[in-house]
């Protein structure tokens, strides 16, 4: 009795682990074992020639890993501060009471719920050069329309703001659920003594989410290592490589230039990076560990 | 599977039929059979779908189409031919694969099945089919690997297959007595004399990163002299030629329609059907697409002619061959189905479908010469279709998108000097070459 009861959890645990082994950790030492090989599609993988740590050596030196992880890390930065911030003042703006909050609240997380390949067809031709409203409306206002998707900088705002668009509901969505499960005797306290709403904000209910607030913040880190649909459609990486972040970067070695055991390397690279930032992430606090918080 | 044992299951019932009326229908052994064609969904493709509806009444062969956006056919057709046993029958590619797709092994060589007298139509008359798009969509292994040659083989038959020429809007040119230009300095200053006088876009061009700028640079670089490689695999894209041609690109990007560098294949093609574009220099295809009331608001507007010569003519090979796997499951059926669609009679219901011939014969024809305005440009244009226009290497893929696809970008959307650009462009292809071993025996004829 005593006995099955130990190994009872383990037995119930078993089958989500065997779909992680199959899922997760197969592919992952796959892509390892590719990163050894040079090895194109359409060849038998056993005629693959070995090369050794040949393709971690040459992508340390390569610039254009250096430039897609730059834009991957610009990209990052920008897209998580403004998303962080907006999101968090959307829960805040709408976690009261106020007429028609459902409907506001709504309209926000619709972006959510369409599919990565479809925003990046509605951005894309949102900004498309000739046909798109966007320099539709320009042109109206009498500026010079703008090549928006085929310049290095204009290319980058683009896939930023089109994140911002998708993702800031995700934020939103977080923070008002955990706003709205704080403890109503908590804020009370801090309104009896005397505290005005910016001190309330800041020092008690921020603080008192932090750890959700994190668990976004690590969650849309690494949607930014993984993500590329969306610019996949929208510029294919393109101009140059101003938008090619680093998994399109890895999809675009695989598959159009034909290095898979190359592209192989770079994905192990990919998962060493976002697993060391949400090593980090969770060191400096690990929302799992306290239970101080909601 | 289920697919599979109703064909073989079909094909039983086929035969025990055929054993008693011996071969009086090529087809009817191969009734009920069902062949799987991957090829592009594009416009000349998209109207070939009646034709292969006829192909099944006639034959009792049934084809299963799987269309897919023209540059992702090779990802999903490498991945369905390195299996032993493959899904597709039938496969369309883009010219510039033929040399990897063989250098594989991944195709069935033609010569397999023009040896088997009871599949092979005697009035077919390969000959007839325009030399310049059988050689470069077809064959594979002659010259330099991808040229005509004692050394070739044939491994598809055009359908779909292109050269380019130049189609331009009559009503803007007739308005503003803009002559039609013939050569390229006479193109270079008409572009900004369209640009200011007509107020629009002069000439549409591909621009986005990698295939499609490329395609653009190369649509200037053969008639203005210019060559990827040198008869030694030397690059020589940095030579006077290429860096004219790369000029010419910037140019056309200063006084084309907004977005060039955003331009892919349909978004180039659009500019000029939707009217924001005096000019359009690339395939053949674009006259059908003028007369797709679909696509285009120019129908009736627009005249063509010869893509303009620098120091010789030299217009576009490119477009699509049709060949069979190796692994392919029905092989013969397969070969019917390409016989069928690129056979005289195929080659005219296309025409009349709204699609591109590829026979000679098709394009003389009295009937559609005076029916389609391009065809006497296209007969005319194809002895100076460039088999050497862009090397069908296996390797040009990567030069393709990583090299030349970059290094454009660069000559299209700053002011930087081209000839420094186009140099380290010419660097990074020798890299290339050098890895997979084109000057080995340069180097052991060298040490000898």
């Amino acid at each position: 009795m005593a006995d099955s009861r130990r190994w009872a959890p383990y037995l119930f645990i078993l089958p989500a682990v065997l779909v992680m082994l199959a899922g997760l950790v197969y592919p992952v030492i796959d892509a390892f074992r590719l990163s050894f090989l040079d090895w194109e599609i359409g060849q038998p993988i056993e005629q693959a020639r070995s090369v050794g740590w040949s393709q971690y050596r040459r992508m340390l030196e390569d610039p254009d890993v250096r430039e897609s992880l730059w834009v991957t890390i610009r990209f990052g930065f920008w897209t998580i501060t403004i998303e962080m911030a907006l999101g968090v003042a959307l829960a805040l703006l709408l976690e009261k009471p106020i007429r028609g909050a459902s409907v506001f609240r709504t309209i926000f997380i619709l972006p959510l719920m369409v599919s990565p390949v479809v925003v990046g067809l509605i951005w894309r031709y949102l900004f498309d050069a000739r046909a798109g409203w966007i320099n539709h409306y320009l042109q109206q206002m009498g500026f010079e329309p703008l090549v928006w998707l085929g310049d290095a900088e204009l290319a980058f705002f683009a896939i930023v703001v089109t994140d911002i668009w998708q993702w800031t509901p995700f934020i939103f969505i977080i923070v008002i659920a955990g706003l709205q499960a704080l403890p109503g005797d908590v804020i009370e306290a801090a309104r009896i003594d005397g505290t005005n709403w910016w001190q309330q904000v800041f020092l008690v209910k921020l603080p008192m989410i932090r750890s959700i607030l994190l668990i976004a913040l690590l969650m849309r880190l690494i949607d930014v290592f993984r993500g590329m649909e969306v610019m996949y459609i929208m510029t294919g990486g393109g101009p140059g490589r101003a938008t090619e972040l680093l998994s399109l970067h890895i999809y675009n070695r695989a598959f159009n230039a034909q290095q898979l055991g190359y592209a192989s390397a770079i994905a192990v690279l990919l998962i060493v990076l976002v697993f060391a930032l949400s090593m980090a992430i969770l060191a400096v606090s690990n929302p799992m560990r306290t239970r101080s918080d909601i | 599977m289920m697919r599979h044992l109703l064909a073989t299951t079909c094909f039983a019932l086929a035969l025990g039929a055929g054993a008693t009326e011996s071969g009086a229908d090529p087809y009817e052994k191969y009734a009920g059979t069902t062949i799987v064609v991957s090829w592009p969904a594009l416009s000349h493709f998209q109207a070939a779908e009646a034709l292969v509806d006829e192909f099944t009444e006639e034959t009792g062969i049934e084809v299963e189409i799987d269309a897919l956006q023209y540059l992702k056919l090779r990802d999903r057709q490498l991945l369905e031919m390195s299996k032993d046993e493959g899904e597709y029958d039938v496969v369309s590619w883009v010219v510039m694969w033929k040399g990897e797709y063989v250098a594989k092994g991944l195709l069935t060589p033609l010569s397999q099945l023009f040896t088997n007298a009871s599949l092979v139509d005697p009035d077919y008359d390969i000959d007839d089919i325009a030399d310049a798009y059988l050689q470069n969509g077809g064959v594979v292994g002659g010259a330099k690997g991808y040229l005509p040659g004692k050394s070739g083989a044939l491994y598809g038959i055009p359908f779909g297959a292109e050269t380019s020429i130049l189609a331009y809007r009559k009503d803007i040119f007739e308005e503003h007595g803009f002559e039609v230009p013939e050569t390229y300095d006479e193109l270079r200053a008409l572009m900004p004399e369209i640009k200011e006088k007509a107020g629009i876009g002069a000439m549409t061009s591909r621009g986005q990163t990698g295939h499609q700028v490329t395609a653009g640079w190369l649509l200037h670089l053969a008639p203005l002299g210019g060559r990827v490689f040198d008869d030694q695999w030397n690059p020589v894209l940095n030579d006077a030629a290429g860096v004219e041609a790369a000029e010419v690109m910037r140019e056309i990007v200063r006084t084309g329609p907004t977005g060039i560098p955003s331009y892919g294949f349909s978004e180039a093609a659009a500019a000029f059907l939707q009217g924001d574009a005096a000019m359009y220099l690339d395939t053949l295809k674009i006259a059908a697409m003028t007369r797709n009331p679909g696509l285009s608001t120019v129908d009736g507007k627009v005249g063509f002619a010869l893509h303009p010569t620098g120091t010789r003519c030299g217009s576009e090979t490119g477009g699509f061959a049709v060949g069979i796997p190796a692994n392919a499951p029905n092989k013969e059926a397969a070969f019917l189905f390409i016989q069928y669609i690129t056979s005289k009679h195929g080659d005219r219901r296309m025409v009349e479908l709204g699609g591109d011939p590829i026979r000679m014969s098709t394009l003389t024809d009295p009937e559609f010469v005076g029916k389609y305005p391009e065809y006497s440009v296209v007969a005319e244009q194809l002895p100076c279709a460039d088999p050497d226009w862009r090397p069908l290497i296996p390797e040009w893929n990567e030069l393709n998108i990583d090299v030349l696809g970059q290094a454009l970008t660069r000559v299209i959307t700053t002011d930087e000097p081209i000839q420094p650009i186009m140099d380290e462009a010419a660097e990074q292809a020798r890299a290339i070459m050098e890895r997979e071993g084109y000057y080995t025996w340069r180097d052991y004829r060298a040490g000898q």
